[in-house]
């Protein structure tokens, strides 16, 4: 990605200052004052009062669950977004423009809205989630499951649409080759498309997993909310911004935002690292 | 043809707005003045209707021009939302802590309990809503504890109205009003309110959202506003309502911001305006839209419709909002301690 940008980049004296600071100082304004903000006030105490509010039960208990389920969810996209992106770049078959099209519809639908209809369609009042508590003893909404199956309908269009250029740009004949040479289907799926496909899969994943981390306006709706047992961090930190628990609501953010970014430098290291690989 | 009758319909919509957008913006003619209005979410349909009142009796007293902008939130976003900048005239708020926050803040400078009523225009009682024909036979708190029911409340960190229902519980079995529980006994108290919360399926952030979710057929009852439950019922929900033998007088107060009527020049009307919600046909309404009311005899006339209760106690019980906020909501209060082990034994 930083290749593409710098090729694109012809710097003349004149570019160089009138579109470089006012994107800064843009940047500075709109996306790093507020970070910085919040960091502020988030070691308002110290450190100390930092670790205090983040290792509260009720906190501990909320920042768990979004990793876990955060984590579920990412585990299961990679593999449905992968599967979902190779056949729309590979197969032909009738509706494929459709479902192409039906991938970015979650980024378009207000996520109160997810909510609400998950709930209609697997609430315990549902046909479906009636059937599925009675029968396997499986309670979807207001329970883990719920934030989960959120999380997945609201970040799923991220894997996809990582890997979709890439797999589009990959060289058929290298599978081609692979073929002739008698290798079966899956074998040259692993040995020659996989380790192209790795890095989008990677930084696709990594980014949703981020996202969903901070999701809020589904989650509030499909969780159930109950402290210990249901309370996802997002939600924890809006009940403590209203009750004037600045300092927790700082802190629990705080290490929110440095998990995605401790993730976002892994997934960057991880694409360079294999990209100057496969170069080779 | 049938695009052009849509192109049409279209343009006779648009047409129809327009014309209607500007008449509102020709009408106020010479002296017209604006009133910034922020309340709690339950009683903005009586707003809707009152509003219109004030406007025509404050014209014809002054032939000056009410525009209102009117802001309805849950009340403590609305409190800290004033607090944080929000210039309003008026708060019409679900509970007394939200305003004295905004007291706190030094934005109103004047005793706001020496108004009319100490600055209460409405009331309701913490009540519970339970499926039609009432299938769990729940008649009092005590039967909030049966294993298996689902309850519905909100979450008192994001919720007046949440706490509302968690002094309500607390307190009618500290006075000794839940069969089982001693009298003055704190450990007894607590102990039941955990059993209450253990109950608990679903905590929404607001009471709107609790009733809501409760309307969608979730849980087996819900502990709410009074009101809530009687709008409910008449836009069509067959929930009935279940009046607990104890139980908490909510009071939602209203005041005039000083800082923001000084700055505005809305004193006089602001202050008009909150003594008109004492008037009765200010109070007829919110007896209208499920409100008790502080006016006796628009309260008699709608005796019917609010039976009174048995064993009604306020928050002076536990020492009025400022105690409550420490020994009930504070970060080690009663409330975070309960529902930490109410959840600890459900694991």
């Amino acid at each position: 990605m930083n290749l593409a940008l710098n090729q694109g980049g012809r710097e003349t004296g004149v570019s160089k200052w009138f579109l470089r600071v006012p994107a800064l100082l843009y940047v500075t304004l709109m996306i790093l004052v507020p970070l910085i903000v919040i960091v502020e006030d988030g070691f308002r105490e110290g450190l100390s009062g930092l670790v205090h509010q983040i290792s509260v039960p009720i906190a501990q208990h909320a920042i768990l669950l979004t990793l876990w389920t955060a984590a579920l969810m990412t585990l299961i996209n990679a593999i449905m977004g992968l599967a979902t992106a190779y056949v729309l770049v590979r197969y032909e078959f009738p509706g494929k423009r459709l479902l192409n099209a039906i991938v970015d519809l979650p980024l378009a639908i207000p996520t109160l809205v997810t909510g609400v209809m998950l709930v209609m369609l697997y609430g315990p009042q549902s046909a479906l989630g009636g059937f599925l508590s009675q029968k396997i003893e499986l309670d979807i909404i207001f329970a883990p499951p719920g934030i989960v199956v959120a999380l997945l309908f609201i970040s799923f269009p991220f894997v996809v649409r990582s890997i979709q250029p890439v797999l589009m740009n990959l060289d058929l004949s290298q599978e081609d080759a692979a073929a002739t040479l008698g290798a079966k289907p899956w074998y040259t799926f692993r040995t020659v498309v996989l380790p192209t496909l790795l890095p989008p899969l990677i930084s696709g994943s990594l980014l949703s997993f981020s996202r969903a981390v901070g999701e809020f306006g589904a989650v509030v709706i499909v969780a159930g909310n109950i402290p210990l047992k249901t309370q996802t961090a997002a939600v924890y930190v809006l009940g403590a911004v209203e009750s004037e628990n600045r300092l927790g609501a700082s802190a629990v953010s705080l290490l929110l935002l440095a998990i995605a970014i401790i993730i976002l430098m892994v997934a960057n290291k991880i694409q360079k690292s294999w990209g100057a690989r496969h170069e080779n | 043809m049938k695009i052009n009758f849509k192109t049409l319909l279209i343009i006779a919509i648009l047409a129809v707005s327009l014309g209607a957008c500007s008449s509102v913006a020709e009408e106020p003619t010479g002296d017209q003045i604006n009133l910034i209005l922020a309340a709690y979410t339950t009683p903005r349909e009586a707003y809707g209707e009152i509003i219109p009142l004030f406007q025509a009796y404050w014209f014809e007293e002054t032939g000056q021009q009410v525009i209102f902008e009117e802001s309805y939130l849950g009340s403590g976003a609305q409190s800290r939302a004033v607090v944080e900048g929000f210039e309003a005239d008026v708060i019409a708020l679900s509970l007394e802590a939200d305003v004295n926050r905004i007291q706190n803040a030094g934005l109103i400078t004047h005793d706001w309990k020496t108004a009319k009523n100490n600055g209460i225009v409405t009331t309701s009682v913490v009540s519970l809503a339970v499926r039609e024909s009432n299938p769990k036979g729940v008649s009092n708190w005590a039967d909030l504890t049966q294993p298996g029911l689902e309850v519905l409340t909100p979450n008192p960190n994001t919720s007046g109205g949440a706490m509302w229902n968690v002094l309500a519980v607390y307190g009618a079995a500290l006075r000794g009003q839940v069969d089982g529980v001693p009298g003055d006994d704190p450990d007894a108290a607590y102990d039941f309110l955990v059993q209450v919360l253990q109950n608990v399926s679903v905590m929404d952030k607001a009471a709107r959202d609790s009733i809501l979710n409760f309307e969608m057929g979730i849980g087996d009852l819900a502990i709410t506003y009074e009101n809530e439950i009687l709008v409910g019922r008449q836009s069509g929900q067959t929930y009935e309502r279940v009046i607990p033998s104890s139980t908490i007088l909510i009071q939602n107060p209203v005041a005039v911001v000083d800082a923001s009527v000084d700055e505005h020049g809305t004193r006089e009307v602001a202050e008009a305006f909150v003594n008109f919600l004492f008037t009765p046909e200010a109070q007829a309404i919110f007896a209208k839209f499920g409100l008790r009311v502080v006016n006796e005899d628009v309260a008699a006339e709608n005796e019917a419709e609010y039976p009174p209760v048995e064993d009604i106690f306020t928050v002076d019980y536990f020492g009025g909002w400022d105690a409550i906020m420490t020994d009930i909501f504070g970060e080690d209060g009663i409330y975070n301690q309960a529902i930490a082990s109410a959840q600890g034994d459900a694991q």
